[in-house]
C-alpha cells in the first residue's frame, strides 16, 4: 500500500511536538497513562462481555449494567486514544509498517464493528431479554467476539515494541 | 533490607526454576509479548472488580448496584486476578532475578500490593459484618486508599523498565 510509504508519516515525526514527546519524560508518562487507561477500557467491557454470556451479573438488567460502565469505558477510550497519537506521532513511519501495529488497528476496527452491531441490531428488541439471564444467541456471540477481540487488541498493542 | 534482596537473587540465580523460565521466554515464540499481555489482562480485571468497587464505594460509579452484592460478585474474579498476575509476574522476576531485586520500584511496587491486597481484605471483612450498604466516611477512606494505591501498582510496573532507562545503573 502506497499509503504507509508516504511522506506523511515521515513529516508527522518531523514536528516539534513529535520531537518534544519523544526525548522528554512526556514518553514514557503517555505509555503508563495509555496502559492504565487501556486496562480500565479492557476491565469495563469485560463486565458487560460477561453479562451478554449470562457468566456474570445476571441480577441486573443488561441495559442498567451497560449504562453505568459505558462512560467509563468511553472515557478511558478517549485516554487511551489520546495518549496513543501522542506516542504515534514520535515514530509515525515506523509504526504504519509495523504489523503488530497493523493488527492492532484492524483488530480495534472490528472491536468497534461488533460493538456497533450490537447496539443497532441487538438491541432493537433488548426490552425483551433485558433481564434474561442469558440472552439470545446473536448477544452472546456478539459478547464473546468483544472479549476476543479486545484481548486480541491488547495483544497487537503489547507486541508492537517487541517488532520496533 | 539489602541483604535479603540479595539473598533473594542467589537462592534464584542458576536454579532450576530461573532456567526454566529463561527457557520459555527466550525459545518460545511470542513467549514476552503473550505473558505481558496475560499480566495486563489481569491488570484489566482489577480495574473491572476492586477499582470498580472502590469507586462504587465513593458514589462515583454504578450507583445503581448494591455495595454488598458487587463484592460478593466481583471480589473472587479479583483474587484469582491478583494470583494470574503474581504467576505471570513470577516468570518475568525469577528469569532474571538480579534485574528486579536490584530495581527500588520494583521493591516498593511489592510493598504497594502487601498494602492494597490487605486494605482489600479490610474492606472484603467490613462487608461481613455491614450488610447493608455502608457509606460512612471510614468506608470511603479505605476505598480511596485502595483505589489510589490499585492504581499506582500498574504505574510502578511500568517504571521498573523507566528506571532503567534512566539509571543505566540498574540495568
Amino acid at each position: 500500500m502506497e499509503l504507509l510509504q508516504a511522506p506523511l508519516w515521515t513529516d508527522i515525526e518531523n514536528w516539534p511536538l513529535s520531537f518534544e514527546i519523544a526525548v522528554s519524560w512526556l514518553f514514557p508518562l503517555l505509555e503508563s497513562l495509555h496502559v492504565i487507561a487501556a486496562a480500565m477500557v479492557l476491565g469495563a467491557i469485560f463486565m458487560v462481555d460477561l453479562r451478554l454470556l449470562g457468566l456474570s451479573a445476571t441480577v441486573y438488567p443488561l441495559s442498567q449494567l451497560s449504562r453505568e460502565l459505558a462512560p467509563w469505558s468511553w472515557w478511558a477510550f478517549a485516554i487511551t486514544t489520546l495518549t496513543g497519537l501522542g506516542m504515534f506521532i514520535t515514530r509515525a513511519s515506523n509504526h504504519v509498517l509495523n504489523p503488530a501495529f497493523q493488527w492492532k488497528m484492524v483488530l480495534l476496527a472490528l472491536a468497534g464493528i461488533n460493538m456497533a452491531c450490537l447496539h443497532w441490531i441487538i438491541s432493537r428488541n433488548r426490552h425483551q431479554w433485558d433481564l434474561d439471564r442469558s440472552p439470545p444467541v446473536a448477544a452472546r456471540l456478539s459478547g464473546a467476539l468483544s472479549l476476543v477481540l479486545w484481548i486480541g487488541v491488547m495483544l497487537a498493542g503489547r507486541w508492537i515494541g517487541h517488532l520496533s | 533490607m539489602d541483604e535479603i534482596n540479595q539473598w533473594l537473587i542467589a537462592a534464584i540465580s542458576d536454579s532450576t526454576l530461573q532456567a526454566a523460565c529463561l527457557y520459555l521466554l527466550r525459545t518460545v515464540p511470542g513467549f514476552p509479548p503473550i505473558i505481558q499481555t496475560v499480566h495486563i489482562l489481569g491488570i484489566a480485571v482489577i480495574m473491572g472488580t476492586v477499582v470498580m468497587l472502590n469507586l462504587r464505594l465513593l458514589g462515583l460509579a454504578a450507583v445503581g448496584q448494591s455495595v454488598a452484592e458487587m463484592r460478593c460478585r466481583l471480589l473472587p474474579w479479583f483474587w484469582w486476578a491478583l494470583l494470574l498476575n503474581a504467576l505471570s509476574g513470577a516468570v518475568l522476576v525469577l528469569a532474571l532475578p538480579a534485574r528486579y531485586f536490584n530495581n527500588p520500584i520494583f521493591i516498593s511496587k511489592m510493598a504497594l500490593i502487601v498494602v492494597a491486597a490487605t486494605l482489600t481484605l479490610v474492606v472484603q471483612r467490613r462487608a461481613r459484618s455491614r450488610p447493608v450498604d455502608d457509606t460512612t466516611a471510614a468506608s470511603k477512606l479505605i476505598a480511596a486508599l485502595s483505589l489510589l494505591l490499585w492504581l499506582l501498582i500498574p504505574l510502578a510496573g511500568r517504571w521498573i523498565a523507566y528506571l532503567e532507562f534512566l539509571y543505566p545503573l540498574y540495568r
